[in-house]
């Protein structure tokens, strides 16, 4: 079985750190007028966190499996993909009868029907039958509720791909390259709800972004390859992310707007996030790259216990994605009755967070026997992406 | 080496701060008086109201009108217009339609024109167009052909016509020749008796004003965000109001 030395053991902290980190922006940049998001990456590239997290659910997800799979058999390994996927799924309805409701509670308790119609209008109230059956499909995704559906679609298909990747990663990222390719050549996307909606986050694209993490994850070690251009990669990453710093700051400042030269910007515009643009893609590629170069895996300032709550969030992710979509409406909500003050944006952002945080507490508490006596050994879940 | 570079990032920060977290009301949403006259006087739709009390809109066009990437789905302008004409026009039944699709153009929408007004027979069509026309430089010839074809078969079928104009924003300001786009609409509209919004200079005006991309512009360069949909769909409200109270 043993055809590649596969998957270093050991947990790379960073992966949870970082992951930890993206779920924080991503809870930060839902709330729609946030001077908070001004320290996110969006603001400086054209990537954002939604490429770091599904990056990084590729790579735990060759950690977490691919040595089930050489020890207990394909069979097995699936099969624990697949109970992941449910919990995905079953987190992602969860997610969206509370989105619904909290919308629902607070137009009733604040007497804001304005709130409803804006519910009927995503598509509930005109047909509400059709609507929940489509959600059940997951092809009626309100709001921002587009990226668990997207990992669910991901890592259904992961089990298949999964032998493939440990043998072959590079003919694994071909196919990959190629279907994204071809999905934006023809303009590919799967069925949405309502009619003529296409998936915010095309899965048929943002694959790509998934499975240059398993094959990563798989080539491991082997990318030290790498290091002998070391310097050229990265100065040429550099100035890449420089780049593209300046223009993500001339959608803010008219001045640099005015010095881009037209040729540039025909070049570049638009930058597609359904099909995740080629420039977002090597955004995020030219990150991990610095990342990497920067941050080594042992790097002591890693355990620093200031990044304590950043690793736990990581660790828990799905919980914590969950939470913070959800507080990311409640925020917003705040946030307009407040009349967008400065204060309340910071207030609602500062307190999110924490309750993210409290909440990772809780459930590794839980998860480390809080819970004496159910007997479930941490070993396997520990890796789980 | 990597801890001096934190100075020079909080200073960054700093530096950048005072112009961030775009407000979402609606002080920022203007444009020039002259700008909301859409050169019609809409006789259907005032015809519509005055004898049944009802108003049908049928907003046809891509994915500006879908409301694409906006956080939700009631800030897309068609939305914006039903709860404005709500407003302004008591005891009429109103109705919007938002036909919009993502990605598609002057062809595509004059070839699907026919099932959605024999679907729903409105008094009234926005027709927003010319955006993917011009990121995509499709033949000035074939744009023109297509949408007069449109034009002409809609206006057959009795309903008034708006024409929305292009989007201003990076992806359609790097296009080489978006402004002849923009002239073949406005003379379509003129010689099709439709009215002509005329988004473009709209938005131009904003930017224009020292409005950033970012208040009104998804990252993508291409799309409208919140703000900006929400505010087209209060001033084309406001400029279909205008015709149908004025002469």
């Amino acid at each position: 079985m043993a055809a590649h030395p596969v998957i270093a053991s050991g947990r790379d902290i960073r992966l949870d750190l970082f992951r930890g980190l993206a779920l924080w922006f991503i809870f930060v940049d839902h709330i729609p007028t946030n001077v908070v998001s001004w320290f996110t990456v969006r603001n400086y590239g054209f990537s954002d966190a939604t490429e770091v997290f599904v990056f990084i659910s590729g790579y735990t997800a060759v950690i977490a499996y691919a040595r089930m799979m050489q020890r207990e058999g394909w069979i097995r390994a699936a099969a624990r993909v697949y109970r992941r996927v449910w919990q995905l799924y079953v987190a992602h309805i969860l997610l969206f009868m509370a989105f619904a409701a909290q919308i629902i509670w607070v137009s009733i308790a604040r007497d804001m029907p304005s709130l409803i119609d804006e519910m009927e209008l995503m598509g509930l109230g005109e047909n509400p039958y059709r609507a929940i059956l489509a959600a059940a499909l997951l092809q009626f995704r309100p709001v921002n509720l587009d990226v668990l559906p997207l990992y669910i679609v991901l890592l259904a298909a992961f089990p298949f791909v999964l032998p493939a990747v440990i043998r072959w990663p590079f003919v694994v990222i071909g196919v990959s390259l190629t279907l994204y390719a071809a999905t934006c050549h023809f303009n590919w996307n799967l069925p949405a709800y309502p009619e003529g909606k296409v998936w915010y986050f095309n899965p048929l694209a943002w694959q790509v972004v998934f499975y240059v993490g398993t094959a990563c994850a798989v080539l491991g070690p082997q990318l030290a390859w790498l290091d002998r251009f070391r310097w050229p990669l990265s100065v040429l990453a550099g100035l890449y992310l420089l780049f593209a710093a300046f223009i993500a700051l001339s959608w803010h400042y008219n001045s640099l707007q005015e010095i881009t030269p037209a040729w540039v910007a025909r070049q570049i515009y638009p930058i597609d996030k359904t099909n995740i643009d080629i420039l977002r893609f090597l955004h995020f590629l030219a990150l991990a790259w610095l990342v990497r170069v920067l941050v080594p895996a042992q790097a002591a300032f890693l355990r620093w216990p200031v990044f304590h709550p950043l690793r736990r969030c990581g660790e828990q992710s799905l919980l914590i994605f969950c939470i913070g979509t959800f507080l990311a409406l409640s925020a917003q909500i705040v946030v307009s009755y407040f009349e967008e003050s400065l204060l309340s944006q910071i207030v609602v952002s500062v307190a999110g967070i924490l309750v993210m945080c409290a909440a990772a507490y809780v459930a590794t508490w839980f998860k480390s026997g809080g819970s004496a006596g159910s007997g479930r050994t941490p070993s396997a879940a520990e890796a789980v992406p | 080496m990597r801890f001096s570079a934190w100075p020079w990032l909080a200073a960054l920060l700093a530096l950048l701060l005072p112009a961030s977290a775009f407000p979402q009301s609606m002080t920022l949403c203007r444009a020039k008086p002259e700008l909301l006259e859409l050169g019609n006087s809409l006789p259907a739709a005032r015809k519509a109201i005055a004898e049944r009390k009802q108003l049908r809109v049928i907003a046809l066009g891509s994915s500006s009108t879908s409301g694409y990437g906006v956080s939700n789905p009631a800030y897309a302008y068609p939305a914006q217009l039903k709860m404005g004409l709500d407003k302004a026009l008591p005891g009429v039944d109103v109705e919007v339609l938002n036909r919009g699709i993502g990605g598609q153009d002057v062809e595509e929408m004059a070839a699907r024109m026919q099932a959605e007004m024999k679907e729903n027979p409105a008094s009234l069509v926005v027709w927003q167009t010319g955006t993917n026309a011009a990121i995509r430089q499709m033949p000035i010839e074939k744009f023109t052909r297509w949408l007069r074809n449109g034009l002409a078969f809609g206006k057959s079928l009795g309903a008034d016509f708006v024409l929305m104009n292009l989007q201003y924003v990076p992806a359609v300001v790097a296009a080489p020749d978006k402004e002849a786009y923009e002239k073949v609409m406005a003379a379509a509209a003129k010689e099709y008796d439709a009215g002509l919004f005329r988004r473009f200079d709209i938005m131009r005006g904003w930017y224009k004003d020292g409005m950033p991309y970012a208040q009104f512009v998804q990252l993508d360069g291409l799309h409208l965000n919140d703000f900006g949909q929400k505010c087209i769909g209060k001033l084309l409200t406001r400029s279909i109001l205008n015709s149908l109270n004025g002469p």
